[in-house]
């Protein structure tokens, strides 16, 4: 490689190419434009001239220069610039071994590695070396071979999950013996140490020198998260003790979709100096069970995961009570406020105690059960015994029973006295005590004790030697209030009073809550033991890879119990999740006891960091510059020859055609429920902004089209003559629209109308329910005429019947309706005094004295029902004028107008409810009436 | 199964008609707009004759006939007199638009073509003539002299038509003695057929006006750089590596012909005019009236 102002070329000679560059200006300087075309009737008096300058016109200085520019940036991209190429003053010869760690510990920084791998491998390729790679984790037997061979195959090398073993050690010690002569290595470090390294360095150095590289940043690693006191406990470890440092711990689990996300995180601070760190995280139980894995940010590796297994998964506590099943008390049951504590934490199973044990939960609660039953007995001790928690309440009947009276029982933290007492009560002297602060060394150490919680009633255990060490809770005057004992593995606890709120308000309070999460989770499953798992085989159901990230463990052989806990991570116990038939276990790289060193080299090995600087070849870059210079000379070249202006309207014609292409996908793109949301959502938002009367689409186009004129023209003369001043009227399908918008409904009803489908109806009814009114116009007004009933008044029938109709009436004479706006006694559209029919005035109505008007319900009738053909009467044309003829001169005007009247009044009685049946106008009405 | 094909053909016929006649009308509006401009004044004789226009009162003589007497002056004293009115006479106008291709030329779209520059500036120098009494036809005997506002109807729809070859000579035959004429074109093409036309004309007492019309870009030559220039038909083309040398040999060229026609004129006693169709075509019709009316015999 030739090296010219710190750029690399390797085609040098092509260069050369660049001398042409002057032939070439010349070249292009001589050769004109094409010649523009020119429409020119005068051409005739040109015939005969001659160019008199020998010269032709030249092509412009900057459309060659761009020409130059290209070809010259075309054959220095050729000639394959490379920035920062690598220098060969580290050359060597003869072989080169490449030896790699290839552990989770340099995961993080495997980029760099590889990178600077490359750049050893490319220069190892120059010079002609031929190369063999061990990986430390994985060895195999030395195989020299051509570097670019080497170069391909390195992406495939990925760090593994564990750290070289003694056994990995011995295959590369041999492998290194079993080589033919001599060889320098390169050693990629991961910087952590391990037992073993100085045999292989001796091995190395016998045969050549090693250059160490090395990352200088120290290798975290996070240890398998614990619990204790409620809290997990998360420690991370480095390798190198430097200075200060912080990292960030990330909890991720599931969220309730399933979906994997961060739902926690912290910081671990490690102290100067220091090579461990921890801190202890606090989520709530439902989290918490959530959790699969605590990663440290940043850090891809699979040491700094710390999967998460059973131990944190949602507890099964089995509730169990005196109780038959008996129905109804549900406040009194003494399971309620168990269940309310437990249900979002735990999974709670409930029945018998024989049914439960089998379940083998993790948690039993007995609430106030005096006696098991002898074997269950048995089988409940032997439960306790192998970790179970055991969790007594006290009540009437364990108060009343012999339990534990006369010596101490298995299953009972203490003896009890008989009978028990009662403070505070009606007949009783003292008041209710309150809770001591808990103790030091009580697991509920540190709850805050609320005022409120008051113990009236309790069992009182007897006085014991070990009774001090068993009370994790008291009363204000020291009476014992929870006592704990352990049990083989597990604990018994008993809360001398009830678990519902008879005896205190303890389990009100939230601290019934807090106190029940401290126990079950200090009941937690611990971590197994190696001697615990003897005997048992574990099949790996997701492992990780060197950098944390877990993969289907698919055809990985099973592991031995003991194996998993104890023996260092290796190829035949990768971490992972593995899966022992009744719980699953989490074995992460890091065992609980393992510690980071950072590697020591002997002095006579040179070590150093990644900081190769990349190669950048350019070439790629400038053959792109040159395309881009090509197509600006293709414009220049246009400009000049007058065709631009040609060019320019075809690429505008593409670029339109292409702009009408865009927005007609988009649109395409669009058509769909989206969109007709978002206009719903328009239309919902005009008609909600302004009053809007409203008549339903029958189907007929023009009863359609008279009910919206109708409306228009009553929409006018409500703006004219109120302060109703509605918007244009809409018309509503009954089977689409939202009904809520409008006050009142029109529903002429004709002979063949649909009917409406069942959500329509149920719109309907909501729609009549929350206050809205339809009006319904058979139009024909014989409605009441008995017995002759028309085919639209039949039809109402059919659309009427499922909805939610009250009893009907033909408008009584004192109905708000009549003086609503205007006083009116018949209510004629374009026939005139057909009945109408409203909903009936409740029976107990009553006539007070001096008063004409009854005491009438609240509320609007939900429903007007007549044929007078109100829309017909009210229906204008788009200039204001009455669209169809009502009655004959005078009289029809005047029909008309009581029309319009009684539209008024109808929308304001659907506006206004029964303001005017309020007496404060009685006497103004009374005046008028002339009563 | 040949109704169809007649009726077919029949409104194809239409169709084309009535494409044809949404031209004119624009035309005849522009022409007769433009025409609405001039002051109309009638061309009297000067002298005693028919016509409308009232010339002098003189005494009767003996061989005035007795229905001549204007009594109305004559009751005024003793004399008779007779109300002589002036005597007008019609001439006869032959007009010659070129519709050739290389009139179809505007050298911007903001400009007209030169084509529709001159057939708006015939046909409004046709309206004027017809408004005065004069009969004006096509040279070439297509459309012989006629009066009436038929006739602009007529002369629309022949003024419309396109020729496809560049430079079309102008019409000569069927010149009725002693009539004016009035030839509008941009005279770019051979100059012998002018020539020809022109004597022909002046052979038979032939009087009239040469209007050329130039795009301004004809009279500029604004071009630059390696130029092909065509006719418009395309039947000839020039090619030069650079234009800008060309333009003062091609204006001295121009004005060369401009001269040639000038002389011509002279010689015939025609008047030359110049329009250009950046120039508002009221001027030149202006122009084009007083000229029509000054070579009147």
């Amino acid at each position: 490689m030739t090296m010219i102002a710190g750029i690399g070329f390797t085609a040098p000679w092509l260069l050369l190419g660049l001398l042409a560059l002057p032939v070439l200006w010349l070249l292009l300087r001589a050769i004109p434009p094409a010649p523009k075309r020119q429409p020119f009737p005068a051409v005739t008096l040109l015939l005969g001239l001659k160019d008199d300058e020998s010269l032709s016109d030249r092509t412009p200085w900057w459309l060659l220069l761009l020409r130059l520019l290209a070809v010259a940036a075309a054959i220095i991209g050729l000639a394959g610039p490379v920035l920062n190429p690598a220098t060969e003053e580290a050359g060597g010869s003869g072989p080169l071994l490449i030896v790699m760690d290839a552990s989770w510990g340099g995961a993080a920084g495997w980029e760099q590695a590889s990178a600077q791998a490359e750049v050893q491998l490319e220069e190892a390729g120059r010079a002609g070396r031929p190369v063999a790679v061990l990986r430390l984790s994985a060895p195999e037997a030395l195989q020299f071979r051509a570097a670019s061979d080497w170069q391909r195959q390195l992406a495939g090398l990925a760090p593994l999950p564990w750290q070289p073993g003694p056994e990995q050690l011995e295959q590369a010690l041999a492998a290194i013996t079993g080589a033919e002569g001599g060889f320098d290595s390169l050693w990629f470090s991961d910087g952590l140490e391990y037992p073993g390294r100085e045999g292989l360095i001796e091995a190395l150095s016998r045969r050549g020198g090693i250059e160490v590289f090395e990352q200088p940043a120290p290798v975290l690693g996070l240890l398998p998260a614990s619990y204790t006191g409620g809290a997990i406990e998360l420690t991370a470890l480095r390798s190198h003790a430097g200075p200060a440092q912080e990292v960030a711990v990330v909890a991720q689990g599931k969220d309730p979709g399933g979906t994997e996300r961060s739902l926690a995180s912290l910081s671990l601070r490690f102290a100067d100096g220091a090579r461990a760190a921890s801190a202890e995280l606090s989520l709530p139980a439902e989290l918490r069970a959530r959790l699969s894995r605590f990663e440290i940010r940043g850090e891809a590796s699979a040491g700094a995961v710390a999967l998460t297994d059973d131990s944190l998964r949602r507890r099964e506590v089995a509730l169990v009570s005196s109780e038959s099943a008996d129905e109804g008390l549900a406040l009194l049951s003494p399971l309620h406020y168990l269940r309310q504590a437990l249900a979002p934490s735990a999974e709670l199973l409930e029945g018998a105690l024989r049914d439960l044990l089998p379940a083998n939960p993790d948690v039993i609660v007995l609430a106030d059960v005096a006696r098991l039953a002898p074997a269950q007995e048995e089988a409940v001790i032997e439960w306790v015994e192998n970790g179970g928690l055991l969790l007594r309440f006290a009540g009437p009947r364990l108060a009343a029973s012999d339990t534990a009276r006369s010596g101490e029982e298995p299953l009972m933290p203490v003896r009890l006295r008989i009978g028990g007492r009662s403070i505070g009560g009606a007949m009783s002297w003292g008041e209710p005590k309150t809770l001591a602060p808990f103790a030091e060394g009580s697991p509920f150490y540190g709850l805050e004790v609320p005022q409120e919680v008051a113990i009236s009633s309790q069992v009182v255990a007897q006085p014991d030697p070990q009774l001090a060490d068993r009370v994790i809770a008291e009363l204000a005057d020291g009476t014992p209030l929870v006592t704990r004992k352990t049990l083989g593995q597990g604990q018994v606890v008993l809360f001398h009073v009830t678990a519902n709120a008879e005896w205190s308000s303890l389990p009100l309070s939230g601290l019934f809550v807090s106190m029940l999460e401290r126990l079950a989770v200090s009941s937690s499953a611990a971590a197994p033991k190696a001697e615990d798992l003897e005997g048992t085989t574990w099949t790996p159901v997701e492992v990780l890879d060197g950098f944390g990230r877990l993969e289907a463990a698919e055809t990985l052989p099973g592991v031995k119990g003991p194996d998993l806990v104890a023996a260092p991570a290796g190829p035949e116990l990768r971490p992972g999740v593995y899966d022992g038939g009744r719980r699953m276990l989490a074995r992460n790289v890091l065992r609980p006891e393992d510690e980071l060193l950072a590697a020591r080299w002997p002095a006579s090995v040179e070590v150093s960091g990644y900081d190769a600087p990349q190669e950048m070849p350019l070439g790629g870059a400038l053959l792109t510059g040159a395309l881009m210079l090509l197509a600006l000379d293709v414009l220049g070249t246009l400009l000049v020859s007058g065709l631009l202006g040609r060019a320019r309207t075809a690429a505008l014609a593409a670029a339109l055609g292409l702009a009408a292409l865009v927005p007609a996908q988009e649109a395409r793109a669009q058509e769909g429920p989206p969109q007709q949301q978002a206009q719903a959502d328009f239309r919902a938002a005009e008609l909600a902004s302004e009053l809007v009367l409203a008549h339903v689409l029958t189907g007929d186009a023009e009863v359609d089209r008279i009910a919206e004129a109708g409306l228009r023209g009553l929409s006018d003369t409500l703006f004219f003559r109120t302060s109703v001043e509605p918007a244009n009227p809409a018309g509503v399908d009954l089977e689409q629209d939202e009904l809520a918008f409008f006050p009142l409904l029109y529903w002429p009803v004709t002979r063949d109308q649909p009917l409406p489908s069942s959500e329509a109806y149920g719109k309907l009814n909501t729609y009549l329910r929350a206050g809205g009114m339809i009006l319904f116009d058979t139009r024909d007004a014989d409605l009441a005429s008995a017995g002759a009933t028309s085919p639209a008044a039949r039809r109402l029938q059919q659309i009427a019947l499922p909805l939610d109709i009250p009893p009907l009436e033909v408008v009584p004479e004192d109905h708000v309706l009549t003086r609503a706006f205007y006083l009116l006694q018949d209510f004629p559209g374009r026939h005139a005094r057909g009945p109408v029919w409203v909903e009936a005035a409740p029976p107990d109505a009553e006539q007070a004295e001096g008063i004409p008007f009854r005491n009438l319900n609240d509320g609007v009738t939900p429903v007007v029902i007549g044929g007078n053909d109100w829309a017909a009467a009210w229906a204008v044309d788009e200039n204001g004028r009455p669209l169809l003829p009502v009655g004959r001169g005078y009289a029809g005007e005047r029909q008309r107008e009581l029309a319009f009247r009684f539209g008024v009044n109808l929308v304001m009685h659907v506006l206004t409810g029964n303001y005017k049946s309020d007496q404060v106008h009685v006497p103004a009405l009374l005046d008028r009436l002339g009563q | 199964m040949t109704r169809p094909a007649a009726s077919d053909a029949a409104t194809g016929l239409r169709h084309r008609a009535e494409a044809e006649a949404s031209a004119l009308p624009p035309l005849l509006v522009q022409a007769r707009h433009l025409a609405g401009s001039v002051l109309m004044g009638e061309h009297g004789r000067r002298r005693a004759g028919t016509g409308d226009d009232f010339w002098q009162y003189r005494p009767a003589q003996a061989g005035d006939s007795r229905r001549m007497i204007d009594h109305r002056r004559s009751a005024m004293g003793d004399v008779q007199y007779v109300r002589e009115r002036e005597w007008h006479i019609a001439q006869t106008v032959h007009l010659w638009v070129d519709t050739g291709a290389s009139m179809r030329f505007a050298s911007s779209p903001k400009l007209p073509q030169k084509v529709d520059q001159a057939r708006l500036l015939g046909l409004a120098a046709a309206v004027l003539m017809v408004q005065g009494g004069e009969r004006v036809g096509l040279t070439g005997g297509g459309l012989p002299p006629r009066r009436g506002n038929v006739q602009i109807l007529r002369l629309a729809e022949a003024l419309s038509a396109d020729e496809a070859e560049d430079y079309a000579p102008p019409g000569h035959r069927a010149l009725i003695p002693h009539a004016r004429a009035l030839f509008i074109s941009d005279f770019l093409g051979p100059f012998e057929p002018v020539e020809q036309a022109l004597s022909k004309a002046a052979a038979r007492g032939v009087r009239g006006v040469l209007l050329q019309v130039l795009d301004p870009a004809e009279e500029a030559f604004p071009f630059t750089g390696r130029t092909l220039f065509q006719s418009i038909a395309g039947g000839v083309t020039h090619e030069t590596l650079k234009a800008s040398a060309l333009q003062e040999r091609y204006l001295d060229r121009l004005a060369e012909r401009r001269d040639a026609l000038e002389r011509l004129c002279r010689a015939a006693g025609w008047r030359f005019g110049q329009h250009h169709t950046g120039d508002p075509a009221q001027a030149a019709l202006m122009w084009l009236y007083h000229a029509l009316e000054r070579t009147a015999p």
